[in-house]
């Protein structure tokens, strides 16, 4: 579903990623571990489509197309998500507008018809309770005066509602307390099927106590430096990561 | 013309940002009358032309005392064009009022609420025609305004003056929706003469091509105990000037006055301008005053996460401006007058956003 071949990317004339290789099938949950300032958060962007990211050399290959010649929105419309660190408040507008919006502007991408505001209504309610996401919620400005823990969870209710083929958790767990955790957890794990890839970046090996990846990449300055089952993440839990890549290299 | 009355030029500071004499040219004002059409008129409302030879006594008690500036001086030595309206104490007026200020030339307004009477009034300005209209709005005791002016894009000159004074507990609430003229300027000057009397001022301003809208409000503070608010958003693109100037003065004495202003503006293109002045002169020693302004573009986290949710460029444009918007809009407390806005403001950004 997603290959990406010795990918660099510079942000502001900086190379952060260099000649990063990755592959991920349907079906498969991934992790990408790794110190801060290895190039987490720049792989999920320029997945995801941010400007501002330039590709210098490499490929992103998504279901047989070049992924990087589309814009953000496309990428949505052709399934990929990007659950996102720091999701942005925006006043203004409400959340079920939001979700409205984003589901019908997918769907229209699709050359599928909009759903009316009483469809959509009741999705979200139907997947907002599993997440315990209130009927108040919905109703208040995006992500305004949302804890973080809301703010996450309500990535995952967005992740439910538009079915992506190919999830990006960026930092899920960041801000999280063990219970919200849990809830997060779950919410992502009764969203794995056959069909559907998922990519979980995070800087700490406890989130993959919950959602158990079936490969792990550790990524440092730029590029994959250590790949393994689940159990990596246990090795870098007690070696640190500092020792995996002195191992590596 | 007396020197009094000159035509003010960007050397007097209140007029800094908005050339009148320049706009106008030669020709200034000239010597024509606008007029003002009752549109709507609902029951409870009492209405009479300006230019009779017997006047009421609540007309001559009222027309031409409060304070003006030249300009507004001007329409009152110039003309007897224009209507007087008259709500009946205690009289609560449920539909909305609504008139339409068109043609060229000078035109004067007078309304006059007696205590406890409430109303609503969506006022229509008319695009067309250069034009400079003066308006006395006077609230008795307990009396409530609820004021919506419209002013579609205008390739005029377009000057409004509008003086109020609120009496005790009388309340006003005034939303401007504006999109611009050749000069455009609408000037607030609140008086809140009574205790516990309060002014919510919000409005909209959306601009393109090389229009230009100052907004320029003077509320004081009188007495304590008095109230006042502003909210003031602007949407400024191609080569548009968008001008707020706001002056908060709290009298000697006015202790336990409670003012906020806020201007803001989203600059969408390299051309465009925002002038906000935020004022406040404060002579009394307990009160609660704040003010801030702003001039920004858009957020560009806020436009890739819309975008990343599958939300197209222009579309998501669309939607963070309408939420900048947003709460200037919720200001305006009437359902079908906030739709009426909202929808002038819809059609406006069609034209902005490309």
């Amino acid at each position: 579903m997603l290959d990406i071949k010795n990918l660099h990317v510079a942000v502001g004339g900086k190379e952060i990623l260099n000649g990063l290789s990755l592959h991920v099938d349907a079906g498969q949950v991934h992790a990408i571990m790794g110190p801060n300032g290895s190039g987490k958060s720049t792989l999920s962007y320029v997945l995801a489509g941010r400007s501002g990211y330039e590709i210098t050399e490499g490929s992103i290959t998504y279901n047989g197309e070049d992924l990087a010649a589309l814009p953000p929105e496309e990428r949505a419309a052709k399934g990929v998500f990007l659950a996102m660190q720091y999701p942005v408040e925006i006043p203004g507008v409400t959340t079920m507008m939001f979700l409205k919006s984003s589901l019908n502007a997918q769907r229209r991408s699709r050359g599928e018809s909009e759903m009316d505001a009483i469809g959509v209504l009741k999705t979200v309610r139907a997947k907002a309770s599993a997440l315990n996401i209130s009927e108040d919620m919905l109703k208040r400005a995006l992500n305004v005066g949302f804890s973080g823990g809301e703010k996450k969870r309500l990535e995952i209710l967005q992740m439910a509602l538009f079915e992506p083929k190919l999830a990006i958790l960026d930092e899920t767990d960041s801000g999280l307390d063990i219970d919200a955790l849990r809830l997060v957890a779950e919410g992502v794990n009764g969203l794995r099927a056959p069909s559907r890839a998922m990519l979980v970046i995070t800087h700490y090996q406890r989130l993959l106590d919950y959602i158990v990846p079936d490969r792990i990449h550790v990524l440092a300055k730029g590029r994959i430096v250590a790949e393994g089952g689940k159990e990596l993440a246990l090795e870098l839990e007690a070696k640190g990561y500092e020792q995996i890549v002195k191992d590596a290299a | 013309m007396s020197q009094a009355l000159a035509l003010p030029n960007r050397r007097v500071e209140e007029w800094k940002y908005s050339d009148l004499a320049r706009a106008l040219g030669d020709a200034g004002f000239g010597e024509a009358s606008a007029r003002v059409e009752v549109t709507a008129l609902p029951a409870g409302v009492e209405t009479i032309e300006l230019d009779q030879s017997v006047i009421p006594l609540w007309i001559s008690a009222h027309y031409g005392k409060l304070k003006a500036n030249n300009v507004g001086a001007l329409s009152l030595a110039k003309t007897r064009s224009g209507v007087a309206l008259h709500v009946a104490k205690g009289q609560v007026v449920a539909e909305p009022l609504r008139l339409a200020v068109t043609g060229e030339g000078h035109v004067r307004l007078l309304l006059v609420l007696e205590e406890g009477a409430s109303l609503t009034l969506l006022e229509d300005f008319d695009p067309a025609g250069t034009r400079n209209a003066g308006f006395e709005i006077v609230l008795g005791a307990n009396a409530e305004l609820r004021h919506v002016r419209l002013a579609p894009a205008s390739g005029a000159v377009q000057v409004e003056e509008v003086s109020l004074r609120l009496a005790r507990d009388a309340r006003y609430h005034g939303h401007f929706a504006n999109f611009g003229a050749k000069l455009s300027r609408t000037e607030l000057a609140i008086a809140l003469e009574g205790e516990g009397s309060e002014a919510h001022l919000s409005g909209v301003t959306v601009l393109s091509g090389d229009a230009h809208a100052d907004v320029t409000t003077q509320v004081t503070h009188a007495v304590g105990r008095t109230h006042s608010t502003q909210l003031f958003k602007k949407v400024v693109a191609g080569h548009g000037q968008a001008v707020y100037q706001g002056k908060v003065t709290v009298a000697k004495g006015a202790d336990g006055a409670d003012s906020r202003q806020t201007a803001k503006a989203l600059l969408l293109s390299e051309r465009a301008e925002a002038d906000l002045k935020p004022e406040l002169e404060i002579l009394a020693d307990d009160v609660k005053c704040a003010h801030g302004a702003a001039v920004g573009d858009l957020d560009t986290d806020s436009l890739f996460y819309l975008r990343a949710r599958g939300i197209p460029e222009k579309e998501a444009r669309h939607l963070l401006i309408h939420a900048f918007l947003e709460d200037a809009l919720t200001d305006i407390a009437h359902d079908d007058l906030r739709e009426t806005v909202r929808g002038a403001v819809s059609r406006a950004l069609n034209e902005v956003v490309a």
